[in-house]
């Protein structure tokens, strides 16, 4: 029998080697995503485990549902989706894509996977789920013209690693984050290379309402009562701010711990955008 | 006397009077020299009410422009302006190219040198500084300094993009940030650092609407009393409606001269005794502080030095309070309150006119004149030119103020300018 695993939000059961992800929300007795969420969310969040587990691997196979660059941009995992020059012998795990909101990543494409039905999950509500599924439908569709701030999409993949991944600087006994240019001598700084610990603290929060937030969450926004951000100062001194994950469920406090986890931000011209949301620690 | 081709001065006979080097320090101290001699002063201001306009953009300048002249004492002619400098973030995008000259051209300043000045709400408080700087440069004896915004033609959706375009939009929008929020942030970590509450707030929104209700320029012209304030409508928690300013559409114009010819325009003119301005790290989350802006600190600094002044010489100043919390901060940072006592500064009611040392917004401040981006830096000093002269409605005025200043704030705190404003010359 194997163990559910609460991780970055999803539910999680290792059985004989494979790993089965599970969104914990569910609408009409199936798994279904949560508001943020997807399958590259969740896709991703299953390969930090495994990495965070020991299991250290380079390449996938993805479902045409993930988006690869997305994928690789969090966890440095490529796959022959993203990237056709990519050595196919040195791909050895699988993405499978489920029923509902589940995936499984395994070793082995060509298996029936059996796995307990996962504890922990939680009935979302009817209303929450018709109108969030709505509204991203409406964001993603080509049609859509958004009013939201134009973070073009190089500008969104020059910062990729640092938004998805939270890839720093060291720079003269600092470590730096987002990315800058010059230090303020104009010294030009070096390229990321390290990472921030998948830690920080609370400094400040606010909840902005739907008639405040940014026009790019303007469909969500009132679904959701507002948005909610957190001020955080990661342990290694830089700070951030970010929305806050399935934000329905959480009130934050100044002192709280926070990590984080690949979610859905908003679309526009038919691309996601994904970033980092704080998600608290709540032990 | 004849300058050399290796830049030495030579006397009439040829002989070396200075070497090349001498006369580069020499010509050094000339600009220095004429810098510190002229004098600016302003001559005229005017406004057109902030709020809800009917009239579009050229229609609300030429008001405002309009204004302007007439306030001149005598003999004022448009044709006279050497330069122009007017701000505005081009809300809506209307008109974002060529703003100005489109501007100028419908205010009797056609073919005049003009440019839009850009720097968030801080636009025409920089529009102002070229324009000062203009004019001790040498270069133009009379200058305007102007602002203006239409923001009330919007759709909702659409007026919420551009309330969002001068914060850092790479990563403080995408975490869901406009300025309500990273006011909020600040205010949140301000009561957790220095025991200030939202109760402190409450009194700067009711003493600027007490301010604003005798204004016949406000946006907000309205009292509202402790409860009511404190129990708005939650825009940013914990920033509630009446913490947060109106969006307003307006426009506001300064012209200043040089000393030699102010007399040719008024006998009784407001001397500009100094401009101080100062710039911060755009995002909120890249400064070591969130409960101080950096850039008001320098521009103060910067300004009271200059006019040879400190705080506590200042008998009104015109803050930036687009939201309450940014008048507390404020406080601090323009010195009239210890760093984190800006909370008890307004629980004691200091700040209210006629009451303390100083009056901090005796228009109504942004809170409750109003907040025409562009518009409100320049708006600011038409205040200040108006209470220094003893021109406001009676009710309003600041008894015996000498000296006046302007705080005018780019977005979060990226951008500041600080103008001290004097019934007298610098010493």
């Amino acid at each position: 029998m194997s163990e559910t695993t609460e991780w970055k939000g999803y539910l999680l059961s290792l059985s004989k080697g494979s790993l089965l992800l599970q969104s914990p929300y569910i609408h009409d007795g199936s798994p279904v995503y949560g508001p943020d969420s997807d399958s590259t969310t969740m896709a991703v969040a299953g390969i930090q485990f495994l990495h965070a587990q020991g299991q250290k691997f380079t390449a996938i196979r993805l479902p045409l549902s993930v988006d690869a660059q997305v994928v690789y941009m969090s966890t440095s995992v490529d796959s022959p989706q993203r990237n056709e020059e990519l050595d196919e012998d040195n791909v050895d795990w699988h993405l499978i894509d489920g029923e509902e909101a589940t995936l499984v990543l395994s070793q082995s494409d060509d298996e029936q996977y059996e796995f307990d039905e996962p504890s922990g999950t939680e009935l979302i509500d009817d209303d929450l789920f018709k109108d969030m599924n709505a509204a991203w439908e409406h964001e993603c569709s080509p049609q859509h013209v958004s009013q939201g701030a134009y973070v073009s999409q190089s500008q969104y993949y020059e910062g990729g690693a640092a938004r998805l991944s939270l890839a720093s600087q060291n720079f003269a006994g600092k470590t730096i984050w987002p990315p800058r240019q010059m230090d303020a001598s104009g010294t030009r700084l070096p390229p990321e290379d390290a990472f921030l610990a998948d830690a920080a603290t609370v400094e400040s929060w606010t909840k902005l309402s739907a008639a405040g937030a940014p026009s790019e969450f303007s469909l969500r926004a009132p679904i959701l009562g507002g948005v909610q951000t957190v001020l955080v100062k990661f342990e290694e001194g830089p700070r951030g701010v970010f929305l806050v994950c399935d934000d329905v469920n959480y009130s934050p406090r100044i002192g709280d711990k926070v990590h984080f986890g690949v979610r859905r931000i908003y679309a526009q011209e038919g691309l996601i955008r994904y970033g980092l949301k704080a998600i608290p620690r709540l032990n | 006397m004849v300058v050399a081709g290796n830049g030495a001065f030579l006397d009439s006979t040829g002989a070396t009077v200075c070497s090349s080097v001498e006369s580069d320090r020499l010509n050094q101290m000339l600009v220095l020299l004429r810098r510190d001699m002229v004098d600016v002063a302003v001559i005229g201001a005017g406004q057109t009410k902030y709020g809800n306009h009917q009239l579009g953009l050229k229609g609300m300048w030429a008001e405002a422009a309009e204004k302007a002249f007439a306030s001149v004492d005598k003999n004022f002619d448009p044709r006279q302006v050497d330069e122009a400098f007017i701000g505005s973030v081009a809300f809506g995008g209307g008109q974002l190219g060529n703003t100005a000259a489109l501007l100028t051209e419908h205010s009797g300043m056609e073919g005049v040198a003009v440019r839009r000045v850009e720097n968030a709400c801080a636009s025409s408080g920089f529009a102002l500084r070229d324009a000062w700087m203009a004019i001790k440069s040498g270069q133009a004896d009379i200058v305007v300094a102007g602002g203006i915004e239409k923001m009330n033609d919007l759709s909702p959706e659409r007026k919420r993009f551009w309330l969002g375009v001068s914060g850092d939009t790479e990563w403080e929008r995408l975490a869901g940030l406009t300025f309500p929020g990273t006011y909020a942030l600040m205010a949140r970590r301000h009561f957790h650092e220095h025991q200030s509450s939202h109760d402190d707030l409450v009194h700067i929104s009711v003493k600027n609407h007490m301010h604003g209700f005798e204004n016949e320029q406000a946006h907000l012209r309205k009292q509202v009393s402790f409860e009511k304030a404190a129990s708005g409508f939650m825009v940013a928690d914990p920033l509630t409606l009446y913490d947060c300013c109106p969006t307003s559409d307006g426009a506001s114009c300064v012209i200043l001269a040089a000393d030699h010819i102010v007399r040719q325009f008024t006998d009784d003119p407001v001397w500009v005794r100094s401009s101080g301005a100062g710039s911060d790290r755009l995002a909120l989350h890249d400064r070591p502080s969130i409960t101080q802006l950096v850039a008001t600190q320098k521009a103060s600094k910067s300004a009271y030095s200059a006019a040879g002044i400190t705080a506590r010489d200042v008998d009104l100043a015109e803050v930036h309070d687009c939201f309450t919390i940014a008048e507390m901060i404020a406080t601090e940072d323009l010195g009239f309150a210890e760093s984190g006592q800006g909370g008890l500064f307004a629980r004691n009611g200091e700040g209210i006119r006629n009451e303390g040392s100083v009056c901090l917004n005796p228009s109504g401040g942004l809170k409750s004149k109003g907040h025409p981006l562009g518009a409100t830096g320049t708006g600011q000093a038409v205040e200040v030119f108006k209470q220094l002269r003893g021109s406001v409605e009676s009710e309003r005025q600041v008894r015996d103020a000498e000296i006046g200043i302007t705080h005018n704030v780019g977005g979060s705190g990226a951008t500041c300018a600080v103008h001290v404003f004097g019934r007298d010359r610098n010493e």
